[in-house]
């Protein structure tokens, strides 16, 4: 975008918002060309709009001038999906941030997009209620975002990813409309159900400007134990054994033994240092039940293996195991100056196998990968750790993650089960979508942004990138200071 | 290539005056049926059909064939019986592949076998298929507590008219890799595609259940401590109010006017505790609990109440928690009446002669934030109603999604919402 065609741009766009929202300094822009994944790109102009209202005339502005649109909240996404690699537009919401009504009596919440996912259960906490799916940056990422990714989180085992827990969207269209899908009712009665379809759509169908979510009384107990395994194949086999047990714990959560080390160097969790891999299980319920199951899966758990199972004794003890567990990923800055991770997902009983065969890659190529992740979903995270700096790395690890992404297919799964495809992963979306797959998707695409502009050369593979190449390596350098002292940065 | 190449390129056979007879659809019958043997000759078939171009009517078990308008062209019948294979079926993972024409009940035999089931009970599972209960988003009496289709879903193979067979979502019970057009697909009565296959994720069948009746003096009561058990933690699995008719359907007499029957699963402890809190909220709303005597039919019977065989007219709100009384306080003193009070559901029987005035008080009082349909009426008094009400907001996007997916418009033509 040439300079003249931006300043009118800005104009236009500061007649909505005011001067102060809207702006295409390239020092204030340089804070928008990123998110939690590798990739880099510049947006010409950031617009931080405050009212629904505002959002559909900025896109209204932007589809008249044929520039592209990006929507961002926190950017804790870590598949590139809110990186602008056409550049045109950033609407982030930072001003949207406000939670509309608590209807407890419809068991339901009505928030902006930049509601910051904990906030908004901390809100519902005095009236009994909370909000279920929580990714481990639940402090950080916001519902809007959610939105985008499908996000899901540790709990989401036993009760649903957002798409489960969303009733209605108002959506700024490409056109520059606003129009509400589904609303405060529990499901659609008549019509196509566009509120699932416009879940995990990664931002490529329009934007959320007001989301209707179901909230859910908080469970009276949560117990939460950890199991500790001489290795993680023995650990993935209880997983499947405590599933066949007829138990339905809330999480189920792996870590391996490098990732222990990681953590116990960074949040002192409490999870031993000489552990091949520990198990992070959580039950809840009423008291009596929940110290029934607790005491069934600590059974199950020894009679799968495990040398020792310890079962938190209050809050500040569970509080500590989900800490460790959730500041996993800046744990890795103690092990490595860089990681890339990925987000493959298996059938539960292609654990064993599928980690095995990691282990072998990792062995092969002399990357260390450490393992954390959700088991009870098969839901994997594997982290690749290396050294931007040094010649090579870097693409070295892109081939590694492929390769991984590939056997994650091919054993039946996914290449991805909660970060989405965003940037990155649009070439791995062949491994489990065939061209006919994709042209139906893409058709669907079309009639919600017939010019191509909403978040584009997201999702689906062989886009032409235009604009500024996505940078990679030369912007790690103040990422990586913050992993290093284990800043709270990046989270899964 | 002319008309009769065409009609000789059609897919399957013509049909005579009795094969007509299963097959028809409202007033309107068609001229040929086609019985694809899997999945890619479903899309083969279409392919033809959409050449041609000649309006095709799916069909599965037929229980909801009476949801929606009447078609508004009607030739080729394509019925799944002959896809009705359990393709794969993995216990540890708790997941499974079918085919559309698979009959819920022998779905459900199986995963029954090794322990486990699909917590949803569309009506008359004994005829219904899978591919049906995804078209028709038929859910059943626990929907307030498992969810509904949408939540259990996690893949979808569909034939179009392009000929193309295309997936989406997968086998894994945790996936954002590409659109979710399960949810597209889900509901869309067969507009937009052929549900060919489906991917469900299943669970541990629960350790107890149990049942509770009670008997409460005002449909306010009963509705009310329905919800109020919504609202707490331990939530019924099922939870139903019912006039007395609606209970004498359902093989129950009482001499009492309105009931709330309850059905509890679960472990054994969350069930004892579950039970109790039920009966203190029932007496604490001047109800009492009759006890848990009920005939093993009754669940069942409650389950198909809402899709009747023959000619009766059901209509159905789906508003939020909050508005359930404005409905039931539009209804007619003696109306028959089964409600899911959890899940804002509220599904009436009504005298063909009322049936349109009833429809439109019902959406007044469901307010902008509820929507009435008619769930089931024979085709004269069809003619007579608006079966979907106005179309949604977003609605110039369904028609896109229809012009995008069905060009030709062979798919159900007429039957969804705004003559989709």
């Amino acid at each position: 975008m040439d300079a003249a065609t931006r300043e009118r741009l800005l104009g236009r766009l500061r007649a909505v918002v005011g001067d102060r929202y809207a702006f295409a300094d390239p020092y204030e822009v340089r804070l928008y060309q990123y998110d939690a994944s590798p990739e880099t790109a510049l947006p010409d102009v950031v617009v931080i709009p405050g009212t629904a209202a505002e959002v559909a005339q900025v896109v209204k502005i932007c589809a008249d001038a044929e520039v592209p649109i990006t929507a961002r909240s926190a950017a804790s996404s870590l598949a590139g999906g809110t990186v602008p690699v056409q550049r045109g537009v950033v609407i982030t919401f930072a001003r949207m941030d406000r939670i509309l009504e608590i209807d407890a009596d419809n068991l339901r919440a009505v928030v902006e997009p930049g509601v910051v996912n904990l906030s908004l259960s901390q809100a519902l906490r005095p009236h009994g209620y909370y909000y279920v799916p929580d990714p481990s940056s639940q402090g950080a990422c916001t519902i809007g975002g959610n939105v985008g990714t499908n996000a899901g989180g540790p709990h989401t085992l036993l009760y649903g990813v957002t798409v489960n827990h969303v009733t209605g969207l108002e959506l700024a269209l490409a056109s520059g409309e606003l129009v509400q899908v589904g609303g405060r009712k529990a499901g659609s009665a008549s019509g196509y159900d566009l509120t699932g379809l416009f879940v995990g759509s990664e931002g490529t169908m329009g934007i959320a400007t007001k989301i209707w979510v179901k909230i859910q009384p908080l469970p009276p107990v949560q117990k939460t134990l950890m199991a500790v395994y001489p290795d993680v194949e023995t650990a993935s086999n209880a997983v499947s054994a405590i599933v066949r047990s007829g138990i339905l714990p809330a999480a189920i959560e792996m870590m391996d033994k490098l990732s222990i080390q990681a953590i116990e160097a960074a949040s002192h969790a409490g999870y031993p240092l000489d552990a091949g891999a520990v198990l992070l299980l959580e039950v809840d319920g009423i008291p009596e039940l929940v110290e029934e199951l607790g005491e069934r899966m600590a059974k199950v758990c020894r009679e799968s293996g495990a040398s020792e199972v310890r079962v938190a004794k209050d809050e500040a003890e569970r509080q500590a195991l989900w800490k460790g567990r959730k500041g996993a990923f800046s744990a890795m800055g103690r092990l490595s100056p860089d990681f890339y991770v990925m987000d493959g997902v298996v059938p539960r009983t292609k654990l064993p196998e599928t980690l095995a065969k990691i282990d072998a890659i990792s062995a092969r190529t002399g990357y260390k990968i450490c393992n954390v992740f959700h088991a009870g979903d098969g839901n994997l995270h594997p982290l690749v750790l290396f050294d931007a700096f040094k010649p090579g790395q870097y693409e070295a690890v892109l081939r590694i993650g492929d390769e991984i992404l590939k056997l994650c297919a091919d054993a039946g799964g996914s290449v991805t089960g909660e970060h989405g495809i965003g940037l990155e992963k649009r070439e791995n979306i062949r491994y489990i979508f065939s061209d006919d797959d994709l042209e139906v998707m893409d058709r669907i695409r079309h009639v919600f942004d017939p010019h191509g502009l909403m978040n584009p050369g997201k999702v689906f593979p062989g886009e032409v990138v235009e604009g500024s190449a996505p940078s990679r390596a030369p912007d790690h350098a103040p990422r990586r200071a913050a992993n290093v002292a284990g800043g709270d940065e990046i989270w899964v | 290539m002319g008309l009769n190449a065409r009609v000789a390129a059609l897919p399957g056979h013509e049909i005579t005056v009795e094969e007509q007879q299963p097959f028809r659809v409202d007033d309107l019958l068609p001229s040929r049926v086609v019985r694809p043997a899997d999945a890619q000759d479903a899309a083969r078939g279409l392919r033809l059909c959409d050449l041609a171009p000649t309006a095709v009517v799916i069909w599965g078990g037929g229980t909801q064939m009476r949801l929606g308008a009447a078609p508004r062209r009607y030739e080729v019948a394509l019925s799944t019986e002959r896809m009705s294979r359990l393709l794969e079926y993995e216990p540890a993972d708790l997941t499974c592949r079918v085919e559309a024409g698979m009959r819920l009940r022998d779905l459900q035999e199986a995963l029954l076998a090794q322990g486990q089931r699909l917590p949803l009970e569309p009506p008359h599972p004994d005829r219904a298929t899978v591919g049906g209960m995804l078209a028709a988003n038929a859910n059943g009496l626990g929907r307030a507590r498992y969810g509904t289709v949408r939540d259990w879903v996690i893949g979808i193979a569909v034939a179009y008219p392009s000929g193309k067979l295309a997936r989406a979502g997968g086998k894994v019970v945790k996936n954002v890799a590409g659109y979710d057009l399960m949810k597209l697909h889900i509901g869309a009565l067969g507009t937009l595609g052929v549900i060919a296959e489906v991917n469900f994720k299943v669970q541990t069948r629960p350790q107890v259940e149990a049942t509770l009746i009670a008997h409460l003096d005002t449909p306010a009561a009963a509705v009310d401590t329905g919800t109020a058990l919504a609202r707490q933690y331990l939530a019924p699995a099922a939870a139903v109010v019912l006039d007395q008719s609606a209970l004498k359907d359902c093989g129950m007499t009482a001499d009492w006017r309105w009931t709330l029957a309850l059905k509890f699963e679960g472990y054994a402890r969350e069930v004892e505790a579950a039970r109790d809190k039920a009966t203190s909220l029932i007496r604490a709303a001047g109800g009492r609990v009759e006890g848990d005597d009920v005939p093993s039919r009754f669940w069942h019977a409650a389950r198909d109440w809402s899709a009747p065989d023959g000619d009766l007219v059901v209509v159905r709100a789906i508003v939020p928690l909050t508005a359930i009384h404005a409905i039931f306080g539009v209804l007619p003193e003696d109306s028959q009446v089964m409600a899911q009070p959890a899940a804002g559901l509220v599904d009436v029987r009504v005298p063909a002669a009322f049936a349109a005035s009833i429809l439109r008080r019902l959406r007044t009082a469901g307010g902008d934030q509820g929507q009435v349909i008619v769930a089931a009426a024979p085709a004269a008094v069809k003619k007579e109603l608006d079966v979907w009400g106005p179309p949604p907001p977003g609605f110039p996007i369904m028609r896109a999604l229809k012009q995008a997916l069905d060009p030709n418009g062979i798919l159900n033509p007429g039957r969804f919402v705004g003559g989709i």
